[in-house]
């Protein structure tokens, strides 16, 4: 047992009051700062009730105005900006993914990428009905890739990996109508219905949201993690560390921030280039230190187990630590601030792509073809950046906690291997989770996803949750900012067993695991869903009927809607801390809470009160576990 | 019904055996009548290693029935679960302590019934080498006598101590199976509640040989689990009331291999079908690892039968 002891939200914030400080020397902004002079926010914005989509508006709909110019009623509009917001998350995941596709099929056996995981790329090859038998691997590659790329265009059919979930599920997506088609198609199709004159029946519309989320989760995000592990390496557990503390005062520090892992994979292997470490030390560093921000810090630390500085409201902090060399980042959560922020500090702001460019920032333009000497460029400019650091401004709060991490699904089945027993069970399947689940020794699982928002003290909604839900036997699976709380907090240290009630504490023991289990970055939610879908197999019930549930309770993206929405389109019921701004529509509200459930099985929950939003995942998971008779 | 409810139905009916036993043990002997079994320094040592405190007779067992009572929570959650197996066990233990009022000798030949302190000191150290790699805890009766013996052989062949409860005692017997503490087969009783001087030996080996402080409930199933490698075989049909035993095996860590079809829970819970399996699920599932040089030779050959006595003829 030892000395462990969780590190409390409470010292999270007196280190970034601490950082704050040094902000204020050297007059930097800050979040804090902006968020109040945002405050009280538009309450037209924050009820969805305000159009903006054609040049006769803006129209707002109060009881006086009841409709816009065209006519359109609060639940057309309220829908139509609920499909947009979700569009735009779809976008950003898919978009992440056709990105990795492309890199896919860049691979060469001396190229900047390689295939890592050459059986992971044939056992997708087979589920496409694909040749792979004395093909080359590069070949194989090449050819997957392309099919995949169709898959964001392709004028026929449905999304290939649809096929992944159980059949229930497939014909109640048929059923629906929310087959996703092809990727892009679906945002197209969600810009087309939302535009002036188009649809404002709130029922399409949110149908629609479904099925633009669908093609995220089940399309681009899951093309995303596939082929990151097919070229990067299917994660297994590994030890890291997290928070700021990660940062070290006599290296050269590099954060990378952002999503895509082909450009984070790509300066971490530079980082520990004998070169680079060697002009480290010619500029008076021990040497180059990688760590990570938001998601791409969780892809490196899955797969590298590269340490991770902080979740998405850090991502200032790190620059503010004065110890920051260099923050690289590619697309998606990077705040446009930390342009002006680095200019405060000798730290380089490096943007990466065409997708993301902003003021103040250093471009060095980042793509697949010449990712090697980019990444050489961009770690050398950091390490020549090291002898520009003011040693005055410089402070890291020394803060950081164990974590255990690497839970692909693939890597969750292998630990579950090690409780079966070979006289009695197969293996490969997620038998012993169901057995854990039905027996009652655990209550459930909890999928914990989302970002960090204002609106909620950060990080403690997903602390406090998480506390909660062990406590009461329910294992939790996380990705993304939901993920580094959890990690900054220590709860991915394996001895947080101690936090678990009696029945979740035994299964860390036996199956030697962290009561929370990190399964990656954003797009990694598909991973959920795949394995959602083995235990529904595995048990021969539906996604629904397992006593399962989802939750984001400081989510903040557009992102954050669409993985909503493909969760929830899943069977699987979700549960938000944080209000979608849709509250001016009790039609829409209606839906989305309760009337999509005759189509998917599952719908959402808002609570904002953290601790109430707790209760009700559990009378949820109870309630399941009660129709099932276990 | 789900598992737990299974486990707390048969923990109150053991629980109401143990009030009315006590209950007629008072009306009898009245409340200061000693209570104690023969040959320990740990008064009843399930209770007291669990709570820390000793019961002298029949009106302060009365009282430790009531801080069992506190044990028999009934929320649906392991813990729960957990505490009523303990509490069962427990009770089992007042029910057996009743049975040698007056200096009582309620076990006979073949039976030991409670094991007395030497017994444990002189098993303690073997079990500590490794001598003894594991405890089977054996209950009920096999589907076949044949079965049961070849299971409790193949234990017995590998060095593990053997210890047994209810048909299988009988079962042994009609074969003609030679049992007894120097042969490490111990047959207990052959009512379930006698499992608990089972429990007794792993409890009192973390006493003396883990130096787990009276009281410390938690230390004591951190060391059997960790340190006292045992395991419970029970023969199906599994009565609510060998659930709840069996629940506070696991709270001990002692994996429980059936025959019955029933809930099952990796590495703790396992059904097993078929008898002559038994023996590798269960090693397999308590991580006992047992490396044999098979000598061909026409006998058994292992330590157990070291203390074996030849009789004439």
């Amino acid at each position: 047992m030892g000395n462990f002891k969780l590190t409390s939200v409470e010292e999270f914030e007196a280190a970034t009051n601490r950082l704050l400080e040094t902000g204020a020397k050297v007059g930097a902004d800050a979040w804090q700062f902006r968020v109040k002079n945002q405050t009280p926010h538009c309450k037209f914005g924050e009820q969805g009730v305000c159009c903006r989509i054609c040049s006769m508006g803006p129209c707002r709909i109060t009881p006086k105005a009841p409709r816009g110019i065209c006519g359109c009623d609060v639940h057309g509009i309220v829908g139509r900006n609920f499909l947009r917001f979700t569009a735009g998350g779809s976008a950003t995941h898919s978009d992440h993914g056709r990105e990795i596709c492309h890199t896919l099929h860049t691979v060469a056996p001396d190229g900047n990428y390689k295939v890592k995981d050459p059986d992971k790329l044939i056992r997708i090859a087979k589920e496409w009905g694909v040749e792979t038998e004395g093909k080359n691997i590069y070949d194989l590659a090449h050819e997957i890739a392309e099919m995949a790329l169709l898959e964001y265009g392709k004028p026929f059919g449905t999304q290939r990996f649809l096929k992944r979930a159980p059949e229930h599920t497939q014909e109640l997506w048929a059923k629906a109508e929310i087959e996703p088609r092809a990727i892009d198609r679906e945002v197209a199709t969600a810009l087309h219905m939302t535009h002036m004159g188009c649809s404002s029946k709130p029922e399409a519309l949110i149908r629609q949201s479904l099925r633009c989320g669908l093609s995220d989760g089940w399309g681009g995000s899951m093309c995303g993690t596939e082929f990151s592990d097919v070229m990067f390496g299917t994660p297994k557990p590994l030890d890291t560390e997290a928070n700021l503390g990660v940062m070290k005062e006599d290296y050269v520090n590099i954060i990378v921030h952002g999503h895509d892992p082909s450009l984070s994979e790509m300066i971490c292997d530079y980082a520990e280039d004998p070169e680079m470490i060697a002009l480290a030390k010619s500029v008076g560093a021990k040497g180059i230190n990688v760590a990570g921000v938001c998601c791409t810090s969780n892809e490196v630390a899955m797969r590298r187990g590269i340490p991770m500085a902080g979740n998405f409201l850090q991502q200032e902090n790190v620059v503010l630590t004065g110890a920051c060399e260099a923050i690289v980042v590619d697309v998606q959560c990077i705040f446009p601030a930390l342009g002006p922020l680095s200019k405060c500090f000798h730290t380089k702001f490096i943007t990466t792509s065409p997708i993301a460019q902003m003021p103040d920032s250093e471009f060095i333009r980042f793509n697949a073809e010449t990712a090697g000497e980019n990444a050489k460029l961009i770690v050398r400019t950091a390490v020549e950046n090291f002898k520009n650091r003011k040693p005055e401004l410089v402070h890291i709060p020394q803060l950081k906690q164990k974590a255990t991490v690497g839970y692909s699904v693939e890597a969750i089945v292998k630990t579950l291997d090690k409780v079966t027993n070979s006289q009695v069970d197969v293996t490969g399947t997620t038998k012993p989770l169901i057995e854990c689940i039905t027996s009652g020794v655990l209550r459930g699982a909890v999928a914990m996803v989302g970002c960090n928002n204002p609106r909620v003290r950060p990080d403690s909604a997903h602390i406090d949750l998480m506390k909660k839900l062990i406590a009461n036997d329910i294992i939790v699976v996380l990705s993304g900012c939901s993920a580094q709380a959890a990690a900054r907090a220590g709860l991915m240290d394996k001895e947080a067993r101690e936090l678990c009630g009696a029945g979740l504490k035994r299964v860390c023991e036996l199956a030697d695991i962290p009561p929370v289990l990190h399964m990656g970055s954003c797009v990694d939610i598909s991973r959920m869903m795949i394995l959602a879908s083995e235990l529904a197999k595995d048990s021969g019930l539906n996604i629904s009927q397992l006593p399962l549930v989802g939750c984001a309770p400081e989510w903040m993206s557009e992102k954050a809607v669409s993985i909503g929405n493909y969760v929830v389109a899943t069977g699987i019921d979700t549960f938000l801390g944080v209000e979608p701004q849709v509250t001016g529509s009790s039609e829409v509200v209606g839906l989305l809470t309760d009337g999509i459930r005759d189509w998917v099985e599952a719908a959402y929950t808002v609570e904002k009160d953290i601790d109430k939003l707790g209760d009700l995942m559990i009378q949820r998971i109870e309630e399941k576990r009660a129709a099932l008779g276990i | 019904m789900t598992l737990f409810d299974v486990v707390f139905s048969g923990n109150d009916t053991v629980y109401g055996l143990t009030e009315s036993a006590i209950s007629d043990a008072i009306a009898k002997y009245g409340a200061d009548k000693a209570v104690a079994f023969p040959d320990t320094a740990y008064s009843l040592p399930c209770y007291y290693a669990v709570t820390g405190t000793k019961v002298g007779n029949l009106g302060e067992l009365k009282e430790a029935l009531g801080v069992v009572k506190t044990l028999m929570t009934r929320e649906q959650k392991l813990n729960d679960a957990f505490m009523s197996g303990v509490a069962t066990a427990l009770c089992a233990e007042f029910i057996e302590v009743l049975k040698y009022i007056d200096g009582a000798v309620p076990y006979e030949a073949p039976c030991y019934g409670h094991l007395g302190d030497p017994v444990i000191r002189e098993l303690g150290v073997p079990l500590v080498t490794g001598d003894i790699p594991g405890v089977a805890v054996i209950l009920g009766a096999a589907p076949t006598a044949e079965e049961g013996v070849a299971l409790v052989k193949s234990y017995q062949a590998q060095g593990i101590l053997v210890t047994l409860v209810g048909g299988i005692i009988d079962q042994c017997e009609a074969q003609g199976y030679k049992t007894g503490a120097n042969v490490r087969v111990i047959p207990l009783g052959k009512d379930v509640t006698s499992v608990v001087h089972a429990v007794s030996v792993a409890i009192r080996a973390a006493l003396i040989f883990g130096n787990i402080q009276p009281g410390d409930a938690a230390g004591l199933m951190e060391y059997t689990m960790k340190r006292v490698p045992a395991f419970v075989n029970a023969f199906a049909p599994l009565d609510a009331v060998i659930v709840a035993c069996g629940a506070g095996a696991i709270a001990l860590g002692f994996p429980v291999i059936t025959n019955e079809e029933t809930f099952k829970v990796p590495k703790s819970l396992i059904v097993q079908k078929d008898v002559s399996k038994f023996n590798a699920t269960s090693l397999e599932a308590r991580d006992i690892k047992i490396k044999i040089t098979n000598i061909d030779i026409p006998v058994a050959f292992a330590s157990a039968f070291e203390g074996e006595i030849i009789r004439r003829g």
